[in-house]
């Protein structure tokens, strides 16, 4: 039991008064002329039995009376007994993450559990303290009318939230709570995977599951354009969960490049040379079905002219050949601002070197190297047969080499090995090879990979434009992101705009693809795309989740009545100031009752 | 259609027809206006031999005015006669101090005395304008008055004037008044008891036996207040007897009920006792008009032969 105002129990003293005026009656100091008092001796002796019951009886009724008028002002709460509910203290956690929007018996899951928490805050009181707490972790507070306001905005989220950080925020505004009983409410889809992080809580929990099965999905589960710069040339690459087959398109900027059907365990794949430049937002998309949200996802690529690209001759007639294919094929230029030469040949950066064909000039060129800047040295020659291994050039024969010595520490990449050594690295604005471009040393140019090879390297590796234009930043909704130096302003496909107020920042809760404007100018992409598990429908058994998030005590209902009874019965108390109300009119009509029936009755 | 006969003065509440004049007017005025209620003459069966003339006094019948002595002396005198009587009756009436009391209520009583008085001096005046001979007896631990039964003239002032002494003893002795009513009259008559009967009723009765024995008609008025019967007092009090001085502490609330039952049983017990002796008993409260006991007592008288 518990009291609202418990000082109002001092008024229970005042019970003493009828047992003080009860005992003083053997004390009576007032005389009065009674001629007929020996009729009243008589009357008590002949009634002595049923006197003394009867002022027993008024006794215990009015003690009574004084008591149930004291506790009723000291306004208890008994478990069991009154009406409604005490005061409780209620979070409620409600799931809006993207997997709620799945559409179940003709009705999105979110809907239903929008209306059941409606009723929940509907069914509080003045005296209850209520918290809504979203998917991402935000908790509100307020007034009823204001929390139900709120639970209007709600929306569903575009990601997954954090169900575990909801829950236990939940648990933390409650905890903090002065009021006696308190409970946590969880309206959710019951998403396997969404829970999957959480905590048990100790605190009582009352979870809302809607039944029903969760809908056969199709999902985009990646999207990817490789690489992500494109000169001008590139792939689209996806990854579909489906059942059967599906439709699909795949979309850059405004344009559809392809449409097509794919099947279950089908990669989608698109090689494409689009003629838009600079950022392109670009997403795949399949035939809608009851959960739209992972219907299309989304994926940024960078599209640049072809590399402008001259072959010097100190780099043999393979490479020479290699580039007029690239120059006639559209994906490369002819011009300067890229070089394939010699170590020895070399007057400026970016270029893709390869060590001088005779050995004699092997000094100059890396002292050429040393002028440029290269972190790498020709050593000394290695004619033993080995392969390649990487990337592209897996199993490239090499029966020649220049073993690569590194001088000085900035970092680079390695490309390629031979023999377990570095054959293939490449850094800030070239791309060294430790073998020539000749059958003799190697059989990469005469092997298919080889102008595809060529072409990556000029492109991706040397052909990149003057900045740094960055890869594509892959985000999840509202979860911090990492954005360029000097980013300013991150812009919708739409055109909406959002200022940029630090490098670190939560993305976006919209999903697709945000730009990154530096000085008006898209330097890079956001691309926000819920994760790949929301798309996993599969959900907790009712009873094995509320056991998961509240222990053995936890209690699962499929219906909104029975979750708003469930959580307000967690402090098991109602109000018994009413009960105790009718119990004291009662006494007192008793009482009214038995003092009656011993007055005269009228002549 | 309005009705030109006067108001019976039989017929008032007692309290306020007490304030219009002295006991013995008002007295008058109950015995007259009881005596028109009968609708039969007063005078009929009456014996009408002269006997005595007394000065007329307002309120005399002018019937019985000596025009001719008017005439001759201008002075106005009734003319009285001396007629038979076949009744003598004896009024007892209580003056204890239990006598002397009245329940406090919304509308002020007569005390049980004031009552007994104005009911003893009308019924005397009843009886004795029907020319029967009537005693008077008042007791409280003693006699204090004992006067014969007379039909004389004088016999009412007589009767008035010990109606208005003093009594007031601490007890009532309802036996010795009793025997002393039986010395007094000899010969076979009524007997009205006018007491609260706040007497052991063990005590009583043999001494209403001996009068019955006589040969005398009893009747028993008990005169109680309302308050004694309902006991209507309110409150937590010690409830004194001014006459035993017990002292009984109670709470009127609570006891009401019980007390009631206890009176009931106290009322049905002098019936049932006083019956059984040919009695007539009746319970007589104070706010009753006096109209209901003259009755009663006229009805007794009447049914003598």
């Amino acid at each position: 039991m518990s009291f609202l105002a418990p000082l109002f129990l001092m008024l229970g003293a005042a019970a003493g008064v009828p047992l003080l005026l009860h005992l003083m009656r053997r004390n009576i100091a007032t005389r009065v002329d009674f001629p007929a008092a020996r009729y009243l001796l008589r009357a008590e002796a002949e009634h002595s039995r049923s006197l003394k019951l009867r002022n027993l009886l008024l006794m215990l009724l009015r003690v009574l009376l004084v008591l149930a008028i004291a506790l009723a002002a000291a306004r208890p709460f008994l478990p069991g007994l009154g009406v409604g509910h005490g005061p409780t203290a209620v979070a409620v956690v409600v799931d809006n993450s993207s997997s709620t929007t799945a559409v179940v018996g003709g009705r999105a899951v979110f809907d239903r559990l929008r209306d059941a928490t409606r009723q929940l805050i509907a069914a509080s009181t003045t005296e209850d303290r209520i918290w809504l707490v979203t998917a991402d972790g935000r908790v509100r507070g307020g007034s009823r009318d204001a929390l139900l306001a709120e639970v209007a905005r709600i929306a569903p989220s575009e990601g997954a939230g954090d169900l575990g950080l909801a829950l236990a925020r939940a648990a933390s505004a409650v905890q903090g709570s002065p009021l006696p009983a308190r409970s946590v409410a969880v309206a959710t889809d019951g998403q396997r995977t969404s829970w999957a992080s959480a905590s048990r809580i100790a605190l009582p929990l009352a979870l809302l599951l809607p039944s029903g099965d969760p809908p056969a999905n199709r999902a985009v589960l990646a999207a990817r354009a490789e690489p992500a710069r494109w000169t001008p040339r590139g792939s689209v690459t996806a990854r579909v969960e489906t059942r059967d087959s599906v439709g699909y398109r795949i979309v850059i900027g405004n344009r559809t490049l392809s449409r097509g059907a794919t099947g279950r365990g089908e990669p989608i794949a698109l090689r494409a040379s689009p003629p838009e430049r600079g950022w392109q937002a670009g997403r795949v998309e399949l035939e809608p079905d009851d959960f739209p949200a992972d219907d299309a996802r989304h994926f940024a690529l960078w599209v640049g002219p072809p590399p402008s690209v001259a072959a010097d001759p100190s780099a043999g007639a393979f490479a020479a050949t290699a580039l007029s294919t690239l120059v006639a094929d559209g994906r490369a230029a002819a011009g300067g601002a890229l070089r394939v030469a010699s170590a020895d040949a070399l007057s400026a950066l970016p270029a893709l070197i390869v060590p001088p064909a005779d050995p004699v000039r092997l000094g100059a060129a890396n002292r050429e190297l040393e002028r440029l800047a290269v972190p790498w040295r020709f050593g000394t020659l290695d004619r033993s047969a080995v392969v390649a291994r990487g990337g592209r050039l897996d199993g490239v024969a090499v029966t020649e080499r220049y073993r690569l010595v590194r001088a000085g520490v900035v970092p680079s990449d390695t490309l390629a090995t031979a023999g377990g050594e570095p054959w293939v690295v490449a850094g800030a604005g070239y791309v060294l090879v430790a073998s020539r471009l000749d059958p003799a040393a190697t059989q990469l140019p005469v092997r298919a990979p080889f102008v595809p090879w060529l072409a990556d390297m000029l492109s991706l590796r040397l052909g990149a434009p003057a900045g740094d234009i960055g890869t594509p930043i892959d985000a999840l909704p509202g979860r911090p992101i990492r954005l360029p130096a000097g980013a300013e302003t991150l812009e919708s496909v739409g055109g909406s705009r959002r200022s940029i107020t630090a490098e670190t920042m939560e993305s976006p809760e919209e999903r697709g693809v945000w730009f990154v404007l530096r000085g008006g100018r898209r330097i890079g992409a956001v691309v926000v795309n819920a994760p790949p598990e929301e798309s996993v429908l599969e959900r907790w058994n009712a009873p094995a989740l509320a056991a998961r998030l509240g222990g053995a005590t936890a209690r699962a209902a499929s219906t909104s009545v029975g979750w708003v009874g469930d959580t307000y019965a967690a402090g098991a108390t109602r109000p018994a100031g009413a009960p105790l109300l009718v119990l004291a009119l009662v006494l007192l009509a008793a009482e009214a009752l038995a003092v009656r029936s011993s007055r005269p009755t009228a002549a | 259609m309005e009705s030109t006969r006067a108001p019976r003065a039989d017929l008032f509440d007692p309290t306020a027809l007490s304030a219009l004049g002295h006991f013995e007017i008002v007295a008058r005025w109950i015995v007259d206006g009881f005596l028109s209620g009968l609708h039969r003459s007063p005078r009929k069966g009456f014996s009408v031999e002269f006997a005595d003339f007394r000065p007329y006094q307002p309120g005399d019948d002018l019937r019985y005015v000596d025009w001719k002595i008017a005439a001759r002396a201008d002075r106005w005198v009734v003319k009285q006669y001396e007629e038979e009587t076949n009744l003598r009756a004896t009024i007892i009436l209580d003056v204890s101090r239990s006598m002397d009391w009245r329940g406090a209520g919304e509308e002020p009583r007569l005390t049980k005395r004031a009552y007994a008085d104005q009911l003893a001096a009308a019924l005397a005046l009843l009886l004795l304008r029907q020319r029967d001979a009537v005693g008077l007896i008042r007791f409280d631990d003693l006699v204090r008055t004992s006067i014969p039964p007379r039909a004389r003239s004088g016999q009412w002032r007589r009767l008035v004037a010990a109606l208005a002494e003093p009594g007031n003893g601490r007890a009532s002795d309802l036996a010795a008044a009793l025997g002393q009513a039986a010395r007094l009259v000899t010969r076979r008559g009524m007997v009205i008891l006018l007491s609260d009967l706040l007497v052991d009723v063990d005590a009583a009765v043999p001494a209403l036996r001996g009068l019955r024995a006589a040969g005398h008609d009893v009747t028993v008025l008990h005169i109680m207040d309302p308050a004694e019967r309902d006991f209507t007092l309110a409150g937590e009090a010690r409830y004194t007897d001014p006459e035993s001085q017990l002292d009984v502490p109670a709470a009127a609330a609570d006891v009401r009920a019980a007390y009631r039952t206890t009176v009931d049983h106290v009322i049905a017990e002098w019936k049932d006792r006083l019956g059984a002796l040919g009695a007539g008993y009746e319970v007589i409260l104070t706010d009753q008009p006096y109209a209901i006991p003259l009755r009663l007592a006229f009805g007794a008288r009447e049914r003598r032969p």
